[in-house]
C-alpha cells in the first residue's frame, strides 16, 4: 500500500470508478433481468396464491408441464453424449474442413427458431421424402413428440459442445500417456483420468440445454401438433392461455418454468464451485 | 462524360421540382388494425380506392399505416396503447374488450351493417377427389378421418369452428330430440375433437399443415379458402349442411382519433367499407357481403347452408365465453375427458 502514501487522489479516484463500474453492471443486470422477472411474479401474486396454485394444478397445465420436462430431459440426455463425442473429435482428430464444421455448430443460435421449426416440417414432414419412407413403417417424427425432441436438439445442439471444448483443448495429453504407462485400459483412463475432468463442463453444458429447452417455443409451436395432453409443450400452452386472455394461468405456469431454470442455474453455480475445490485438490 | 453530366442535371431538375411542388395541406395519416385474414384485399383493393376517393373529395392526401395480427393479439394491442385509429377484427368480443377499456365510446353497432363489415361461414376443404368420401360435419367423427382445425386458444378463426360443431350439434339435437340439448351438443363436438391430429395457432399455419399432407379435412374460413382458390392452388371444399355466420366487425376507435384529429377520415373510411365497391372488393377476395340485395346477386359464389346459425343461437359472446372456452367450459371438459380415455 505504499502507493497510496504516495498518490492517494488517485487510488480513491480508481476506487471511486471501480465502485461505479460495478453500480452500473448490478443496475443493468437488475434493469434487463431482474425487474422483467419481478414484473411477471407481481402480475401473477397480483391474482393471488390461490389462483396461481389452482392454475398450476390444472390437468392441462399440469400435463404440458410434465410433458415439456421430460422432453427436455431427454434431449438433454443425448445431448450429453453426442455433444461430448461431438467436442472430442473437434479436438482431438484432424480432418478436411474441420473449421468449416466447427463454424456450423454455432448456426443453431443464429438461426431464427421458427425457421427450424419450418426446416423441420419441410425435412421430416409426412409430405416429405424422408417422412413418407417413415410413415411407412408407422414412424411419425413432425407433428408428434419425436419432433419436439428433434426441434430442441437442434436449438441446443451448441451448448454442450461449447462448454466442453475449452477444457478438452486445455487437458494435457500427458495425464493421458502417464496413466496409460503406470497400466491403466483405456476404459480406466477414460472413467478415472478423462471423465472427471470434462463432468463440469459437461453439467454446466446440460443444464444450459436444459434451461434452453424448456423455454423454447418458436420451432416447437411449428412441429409440435399442439394437441393438449399429447403435444402442447408449456411453452405454446402459456402463449394459448394469454391469446384467450387467461392471463393469470399464463403467468402461473410461466411462474414454474421460471423457478425450474433458475434452480438449474443454482445448480450450476454449485456445479462450478465443486469444479473449483477439485480443482485445488 | 458528357452523359453523364447531362444524367446528373436530369435528377436535379427531379429532385427541384419535387421540392419546390409543396402539397397545400398535411397529409392525414390513419392507423388501421386489423386481424390477418383480409389484409391482401386492404392492401391491394381497399386502402388504394379509399385513397384516390378521398383525395378526389378533398383533395388531400391520406396515408396509411397498417398493422395486421390475430384478432386478440391487435385487440390486446389497442387496449395497452397501440394507436390504431380504426379497428377492424375476427371477433365481435375483440371490438367489446377495446370499448370496455374506455377507448371508444361511441355506439360502433349503429351503422348499415351493424358494426360488422364482412360476412363468412365455415366450410371443410378436403383432399382432391375426395378420396374418404366426406360429405358433412359429422363424417369428421368417422374413425378414418384426421381432422385439422387451429386452437381455440389461440385462434379467433379456430373459435369460430368449435362454435359451428357445438352450435352444428345443438341443431342436430334440435332436429332429433326437438330440444336444444347441449349434452349431445357436447358429445358431437367431442366426437370431432378426438379427429384432430394438430392444432396450430392460427389459421392460416393450418391451411399450410394441411397443404403440407396432413390431415384428410380442414375446417377454416369460406373465405381463406376461396382466397386459396384465387392464388391458383387446388383447393376443394364444400359447404356444409350447417355453418355459424361468421361476421367480422370494425368500429372507429374515438380515443384515438380524437388524439390525432383525424376523425373525419377515420370514420369516412368506415363508411367506404360498406360501399358497393368495397363490398364487391371483400367479396372477390372471399368474403360474403353484408348488404342482401349484393348478397342475393352472388348467391352462386356463396352457396346458403342448409342450416345457418348465428352467434345469437349460441346466446352470443358472453355466454360462449362462458360455457364453451372458461376454465370450467366444455371445450376443456372435453379435452380433459380425451385425456382420460386414451
Amino acid at each position: 500500500m505504499k502507493s497510496s502514501t504516495n498518490w492517494p487522489m488517485k487510488t480513491e479516484c480508481l476506487r471511486k470508478n471501480v465502485f461505479c463500474l460495478r453500480g452500473l453492471a448490478v443496475g443493468y443486470i437488475g434493469f434487463l433481468i431482474l425487474l422483467p422477472i419481478a414484473a411477471l411474479g407481481a402480475s401473477a401474486f397480483h391474482s393471488g396464491p390461490g389462483a396461481i396454485w389452482r392454475e398450476t394444478t390444472l390437468l392441462r397445465s399440469m400435463a404440458s408441464l410434465k410433458l415439456t420436462f421430460i422432453l427436455a430431459l431427454m434431449t438433454v440426455i443425448l445431448n450429453i453424449f453426442t455433444g461430448t463425442a461431438t467436442a472430442w473429435v473437434l479436438v482431438r482428430y484432424e480432418f478436411p474442413c474441420k473449421k468449416f464444421i466447427n463454424g456450423l455448430i454455432d448456426l443453431p443460435f443464429a438461426i431464427p427458431t421458427v425457421v427450424t421449426g419450418i426446416m423441420l416440417v419441410v425435412l421430416y414432414g409426412p409430405n416429405s421424402m424422408i417422412g413418407a419412407v417413415l410413415g411407412r413403417f408407422g414412424l411419425e417424427i413432425i407433428f408428434n413428440q419425436p419432433g419436439i425432441v428433434l426441434a430442441l436438439l437442434f436449438v441446443t445442439f451448441p451448448f454442450v459442445i461449447r462448454a466442453v471444448q475449452p477444457v478438452l483443448i486445455e487437458m494435457e495429453k500427458d495425464l493421458e500417456e502417464a496413466a496409460m504407462t503406470l497400466g491403466a485400459s483405456p476404459f480406466q483412463i477414460f472413467f478415472k483420468v478423462v471423465l472427471p475432468t470434462l463432468l463440469p463442463a459437461i453439467l454446466t453444458g446440460a443444464a444450459l440445454s436444459f434451461s434452453r429447452a424448456l423455454g423454447e417455443f418458436g420451432s416447437v409451436v411449428i412441429v409440435a401438433g399442439n394437441i393438449p395432453f399429447k403435444t402442447l409443450t408449456a411453452p405454446v400452452y402459456i402463449y394459448g392461455e394469454i391469446e384467450s386472455g387467461n392471463l393469470t394461468g399464463a403467468t402461473s405456469v410461466s411462474l414454474v418454468l421460471l423457478t425450474l431454470s433458475f434452480s438449474i442455474l443454482v445448480l450450476i453455480h454449485f456445479i462450478q464451485r465443486w469444479s473449483r475445490c477439485h480443482e485445488t485438490d | 462524360m458528357k452523359q453523364i453530366w447531362m444524367i446528373l442535371l436530369c435528377l436535379c431538375l427531379l429532385f427541384g421540382c419535387g421540392r419546390t411542388k409543396q402539397p397545400s395541406e398535411q397529409p392525414v395519416t390513419l392507423t388501421l388494425g386489423a386481424f390477418t385474414v383480409p389484409k391482401e384485399v386492404y392492401q391491394k383493393q381497399i386502402i388504394p380506392a379509399f385513397c384516390a376517393h378521398w383525395k378526389q373529395k378533398t383533395g388531400r392526401d391520406v396515408r396509411f399505416e397498417q398493422s395486421y395480427e390475430a384478432s386478440g393479439t391487435q385487440s390486446r394491442a389497442i387496449q395497452s396503447g397501440f394507436e390504431a385509429d380504426i379497428a377492424a377484427l375476427s371477433l365481435e368480443k375483440d371490438i367489446d374488450a377495446i370499448e370496455k377499456a374506455g377507448l371508444i365510446t361511441h355506439d360502433w353497432k349503429n351503422n348499415p351493417g351493424e358494426g360488422f363489415v364482412t360476412r363468412s361461414i365455415v366450410v371443410i376443404a378436403y383432399r382432391p377427389g375426395n378420396p374418404k368420401n366426406i360429405k358433412g360435419l359429422e363424417d369428421l367423427a368417422r374413425e378414418d378421418i384426421d381432422v385439422i382445425y387451429p386452437s381455440p386458444k389461440t385462434s379467433g378463426g379456430a373459435m369460430w369452428v368449435v362454435n359451428t360443431l357445438y352450435g352444428a350439434g345443438l341443431k342436430i339435437a334440435e332436429l332429433k330430440t326437438g330440444h336444444k340439448n347441449s349434452a349431445l351438443a357436447k358429445k358431437f363436438l367431442k366426437s370431432v375433437q378426438k379427429r384432430v391430429k394438430v392444432m396450430d395457432k392460427s389459421g392460416r399455419m393450418s391451411v399450410t399443415t394441411f397443404e403440407n399432407g396432413i390431415g384428410d379435412a380442414l375446417l377454416t374460413y369460406e373465405n381463406e379458402a376461396l382466397l386459396r382458390q384465387k392464388q391458383g392452388y387446388l383447393f376443394p371444399f364444400m359447404v356444409p349442411e350447417a355453418s355459424i355466420l361468421i361476421e367480422n366487425p370494425v368500429a372507429v376507435i374515438d380515443k384515438n382519433v380524437e388524439k390525432h384529429g383525424n376523425r373525419k377520415a377515420a370514420e369516412a373510411f368506415v363508411d367506404f367499407l360498406y360501399t358497393k365497391e368495397s363490398q364487391m372488393a371483400f367479396a372477390e377476395y372471399g368474403f360474403r357481403p353484408i348488404d342482401d340485395t349484393l348478397a342475393l346477386k352472388l348467391k352462386e359464389t356463396f352457396p346458403r347452408p342448409e342450416i345457418l346459425f348465428d352467434i345469437h343461437y349460441l346466446g352470443g359472446w358472453d355466454n360462449i365465453q362462458k360455457i364453451l372456452y372458461s376454465n370450467e367450459g366444455i371445450w376443456n371438459e372435453i379435452i380433459n375427458e380425451l385425456a382420460n380415455e386414451n
